[in-house]
């Protein structure tokens, strides 16, 4: 198997790679990236979801594509919703809508956070439950639970939890209207009763980082950032119920796929026609449980306030604690893009990869109607995390969608066996990043060099046109999942 | 090999977790992949706690491993503080299963992994002539 360079940072997986291929496979990114894709095997994934029906265009990989299961992480691939396209949970993943959100503040980390980091992250740790069978902030009656799927963010605004600005500043405005909470099992449910407003666990955390550059002024300027400035960065999805949902859906579809004659390379591809009732369901059922990851953070973040608060003893208003904004980069969308010089109704898988529409989208937020969407990419822990904002280029190459975090390099057990997480959490503290107290198993697991180079995949997002680099954010203090 | 006639062991993936169990059976081989995921997660019960039946249904071999496997996700998940004591396949046939799992409290509780799920990647159910069984899944973590 090979890649034909296209040109610095876009490589071509031509048809025939692998039997069945529809279309080609793209693979954006430097030479370095592309070379450690095609390592991992990444590449034949790349190549297996260009064989699925409906496929327009491309089967494309972003720059911090890793192997997944059937779907590459980092994978991004629309499917013709007019004629005989599919729709794969797979393709979406089980930790449904997981995403980032960022709050900026008014402080700066000089003079004034820095001496109070310790007792800063030593409350948000204590607002933030974590790891494995954590209960969330709220437990929700089932009654609760289906508000939840339906309105999103709102269920908790109309609780006096959180400002109106939060909502306007989440893609999709903090509810995903097409949602059908009747999709959603009574398991899935019940595995959410108890989980909204938790972190999880893997690679979900909630950092404070500063703002150490800003490469775009103006964008920076629009979202409020400024070197120095203070923030909060929290990487979270949605919990037990979004892994049930594609649980139920893809056990459904695994079935089905026989009765329709559908064949694909590997199982975990399973999928339908868009048109067929079970993809309706499944798309109702997918956007309830984002509803649920954007309520999910977006109690988590009334927690970061509630933190903030008691160790400035300021309230949240007054301290800038802002939203600004909200991507999830686990989502299939019905989207309108132009391919071939029409206007084509398509659906956008997005698994491992964000959303990143160029200036003047009619879908943007007035605010950021200028600049473009913002997009929020989470470093490893101990190293920087990225804002950047989407182009018009994104929106011709690549379905409007850039690079989701640094993607995996090495196995977990890899990474354990080459540090421990006592180890670890002291040479953290050397950096002058505080933890808060967590698993030290999970923290070895989870260590920066188990990741690819995160510089180097934002770098290669501009490079390929996909997304401007606005700011550089690098991590104070950590609260692990 | 060396290895005992029955048994896990885990698989390494860059971004997950797999198991790799085999028995003398295909009975005794999903039982294995179960106390696996139950290690995995770190809620393995070493008392005897409260007996619950359950079926499950599959197109295949594979089909029922993953349903299986997603059972006791869910089990596991939402039963707090309660880990997996044991595990017994009274029934398998070729699309279907009935168990018996018996879950207790966790005395002392060890790290383990969140498992989101079961996946059918490279999923396979391998048995032989004589009967004896292995099989390879995949976890999301």
């Amino acid at each position: 198997m090979e890649l034909q360079r296209i040109d610095d940072f876009e490589w071509s997986v031509p048809i025939g790679t692998v039997e069945g291929m529809r279309v080609p496979g793209i693979v954006f990114g430097s030479e370095d990236l592309a070379r450690r894709a095609l390592d991992d095997r990444a590449v034949l994934q790349v190549a297996n979801v260009a064989t699925l029906p409906g496929i327009v265009d491309a089967s494309l990989a972003m720059p911090d594509i890793h192997w997944g299961y059937g779907f590459p992480i980092g994978g991004v691939a629309a499917f013709d919703a007019d004629a005989d396209g599919v729709i794969s949970p797979g393709g979406v993943g089980f930790d449904i809508a997981c995403g980032v959100r960022l709050l900026r503040t008014d402080l700066s980390w000089e003079p004034e956070v820095r001496p109070k980091i310790r007792e800063l992250v030593a409350a948000l740790g204590a607002a933030t439950p974590r790891g494995t069978g954590a209960g969330g902030r709220l437990r929700l009656t089932r009654a609760e639970v289906l508000r939840v799927l339906r309105d999103g963010v709102g269920f908790l605004l109309d609780r006096g939890v959180g400002v109106p600005e939060d909502a306007e500043r989440c893609e999709d405005g903090g509810v995903l209207r097409e949602a059908d909470p009747e999709q959603v099992s009574e398991r899935a449910m019940t595995r959410g009763a108890g989980q909204l407003g938790s972190l999880g666990a893997g690679n979900h955390f909630l950092e404070v980082q500063v703002v150490d550059e800003i490469l775009e002024p103006v964008a920076g300027n629009v979202m409020g950032l400024f070197e120095g400035q203070v923030c909060v960065m929290i990487h979270c999805g949605s919990r037990g119920l979004g892994h049930q949902v594609c649980t139920d859906h893809l056990a459904t579809m695994d079935r089905l796929m026989r009765s329709l004659d559908i064949r694909v390379p590997d199982r975990q591809l399973a999928c339908v026609p868009l048109a067929h009732e079970a993809a309706r369901r499944y798309l109702g059922a997918m956007n309830a449980a984002a509803n649920f990851a954007r309520a999910n953070r977006h109690l988590l973040a009334d927690g970061v306030r509630a933190s903030f608060e008691s160790v400035f003893r300021r309230s949240p208003q007054s301290l800038g604690v802002d939203l600004v904004y909200d991507v999830a980069h686990n989502l299939a969308k019905l989207e309108e893009h132009e391919l071939d010089g029409r206007r084509r109704n398509l659906c956008v898988h997005r698994k491992g990869a964000t959303r990143a529409f160029g200036p003047g989208h009619a879908s943007l937020p007035p605010v950021y109607r200028t600049i473009g969407q913002p997009v929020l990419i989470p470093g490893s822990m101990g190293t920087a995390s990225f804002v950047l904002v989407g182009t018009a280029e994104a929106e011709r190459k690549a379905f409007a969608s850039t690079c989701h975090g640094a993607g995996r390099a090495l196995s977990r057990t890899q990474a354990r066996k080459r540090i421990g997480g006592r180890e670890l959490a002291r040479q953290l503290d050397e950096q002058g990043i505080v933890l808060a107290p967590g698993s030290p198993r999970l923290l070895a697991e989870e260590a920066p060099f188990a990741y690819k180079d995160i510089e180097e995949v934002v770098r290669s997002c501009e490079g390929a046109g996909l997304t401007r680099t606005v700011a550089r954010l690098r991590p104070v203090g950590v609260v692990k999942g | 090999m060396g290895e005992p006639r029955t048994g896990f062991a885990f698989l390494e993936h860059t971004a997950d977790v797999g198991i790799r169990a085999w028995g003398p059976s295909p009975r005794e081989a999903f039982e294995q992949a179960g106390v696996g995921l139950a290690a995995l997660m770190g809620l393995t019960a070493r008392s005897p706690g409260r007996a619950t039946q359950f079926h499950v249904d599959g197109v295949d071999a594979g089909g029922l491993l993953v349903a299986l496997l997603d059972e006791l996700v869910f089990r596991l998940e939402t039963a707090e503080g309660e880990g997996l004591a044991s595990l017994r396949i009274t029934r398998l046939d070729p699309t279907s299963l009935q168990a018996t799992v018996e879950l207790a409290p966790m005395r002392d509780p060890v790290e383990g992994l969140v498992v989101k799920a079961a996946t059918y990647h490279q999923l396979e159910v391998a048995e032989r002539p004589e009967g004896a069984t292995e099989i390879r899944v995949f976890l999301d973590v």
